[in-house]
């Protein structure tokens, strides 16, 4: 009986809700669900059955030696446990979602550097009453008139005015 | 003349009035040709240089939107650019002038105000030039001079044309007085309002972009839990097994125990069912071991003993 069951590890539902982002909080609430009936399965049945009366039976039955031969039986038997076909299968999902989880972090940095990137030129730049338009035309190149495409005033199509 | 009039843009050619008839008389002067404004810009280049070239001409280089300066760049914009070609290239190459000979660094900001003029036309600097030397008076003296000088010797004759001037002149003059200051706001409400939409862009990136950081990092902490979601599953598996395994024991006991039982309940029925086949047997065989001349005289017995028994308890009764 003993070294059969792993530690069951204690965990902080609240925490573990924190970090569930809104469009998977139905998936949270039913795995929430689960288990907290499996675990009040669990906890329902007690740990040992009830110990059998044997010198009670021995007196009643009157068939000699059936009780003797029960007793014998009853203690040589040995219930296997449950084989455990599903940790390996977890702790492979665990792998993969470590990978994706580290390429997500990855893009996510890339992403925050692209932001701060432009956050730093918009922070740089000179205040838009001493700009001029060339100026105005570096730090917005969207803004400049494209003059070969339009050569005539005012350089962009009419309905963009 | 034209041109003569605009050169002096920075300037201003009415004293008294502030930088925003200039900029009104200037503006005319670019919307209807676009040569001046060619001018225009190459004076604001000019005076650009002029300004960080000759220091002492320099007041408070203090920005300010509604320089007539910049007035002119957004309002008059498009008028410029129609003259693109010569313009841009007389632009460029004061830029490169103006970079070569000093840093790199970008064109200080326009000044707040234009240079100051005394009577709407006159530099000031003609004055502080001259007072050292004449006092106070000089200038009024010079110009008092040279308009006799002028006006004796003919050198300006007065003519139809004077009387012209001078009313379009003064028609020119009450009108910039009365309207040049609406007229200026207005123009600085739409710089104003250019600016506003510009910043307030601006403003919107920026707060977005520290949002998307932010939102970014708040993923990136809720990436970290993911490590929970599978210790619950462990824990659940493990806890279905537990419970199998406990179920499987209940089970063996039980099942043991109710054949145990059913011994028990087996044997307790045979012992019933014997008892009462032999109780029956006995009735039945006590009941046909009565005979016939057994049972009258039982009945006989029966009936004397009643006949006692009722005489016994009518004595009881009367008595």
């Amino acid at each position: 009986m003993a070294g059969r069951r792993a530690a069951l590890k204690a965990i902080d539902w609240v925490a573990f809700a924190e970090r569930v982002p809104p469009n998977q909080r139905t998936m949270f609430n039913n795995l929430k669900t689960r288990s907290d009936a499996i675990a009040a399965k669990l906890t329902s049945l007690p740990e040992k059955p009830l110990a059998i009366d044997w010198s009670y039976y021995r007196s009643v039955v009157a068939k000699a030696g059936m009780v003797d031969e029960f007793e014998k039986k009853f203690s040589a038997l040995k219930v296997p446990e449950p084989v455990d076909t599903q940790t390996t299968i977890i702790n492979a999902q665990e792998e993969e979602a470590n990978k994706s989880a580290t390429a997500y972090v990855e893009a996510s940095k890339a992403r925050i550097a692209q932001y701060e990137k432009q956050l730093e030129k918009f922070k740089n730049m000179i205040p838009f009453d001493q700009m001029t338009i060339e100026d105005l035309n570096d730090t917005f190149p969207e803004t400049k008139l494209d003059k070969e495409k339009h050569p005539y005033w005012p350089h962009k199509p009419i309905a963009d005015l | 003349m034209l041109a003569v009039c605009v050169c002096r843009c920075t300037q201003c050619p009415l004293e008294g009035v502030d930088s925003t008839s200039a900029s009104v008389l200037s503006r005319c002067f670019t919307r209807i040709s676009p040569v001046s404004a060619i001018l225009a810009a190459l004076c604001r280049e000019g005076h650009r240089e002029a300004e960080t070239r000759v220091p002492r001409c320099c007041r408070n280089l203090v920005l300010h939107p509604s320089d007539m300066l910049s007035r002119l760049v957004f309002v008059s914009a498009s008028a410029l650019k129609s003259s693109g070609p010569i313009g841009a290239g007389v632009v460029h190459a004061s830029r490169c002038l103006h970079t070569s000979s000093q840093s790199l660094a970008p064109v200080p900001p326009l000044p707040e105000k234009g240079g100051k003029v005394r009577h709407g036309i006159i530099p000031e600097e003609l004055f502080q030039l001259l007072y050292p030397k004449t006092g106070v008076t000089g200038p009024y003296m010079l110009g008092a001079g040279l308009l006799l000088y002028m006006l004796s010797k003919e050198i300006y004759v007065i003519n139809h044309e004077t009387f012209a001037a001078a009313s379009i002149g003064a028609v020119i003059i009450y009108g910039v007085k009365k309207f040049g200051p609406s007229v200026g706001a207005f123009a600085d409400k739409l710089n104003e309002e250019k600016v506003a939409k510009a910043q307030e862009v601006k403003d919107v990136a920026m707060s977005s972009l520290t949002q998307a950081i932010d939102d970014e990092k708040k993923e990136q902490w809720r990436v970290e839990g993911r490590a929970m979601l599978f210790d619950a599953k462990r824990n659940n598996v493990a806890m279905l097994l537990e419970t199998n395994y406990r179920e499987r024991l209940h089970m063996v006991t039980n099942d043991v125990k109710r054949r145990l039982d059913y011994q028990i309940a087996l044997q307790d029925l045979n012992h019933r069912l014997e008892q009462e086949h032999m109780i029956n047997w006995v009735e039945k065989s006590v009941i046909s071991s009565i005979t016939p001349q057994q049972e009258k005289e039982s009945i006989a017995k029966c009936i004397t003993d009643l006949k006692a028994l009722a005489k016994a308890t009518q004595a009881k009764a009367t008595a």
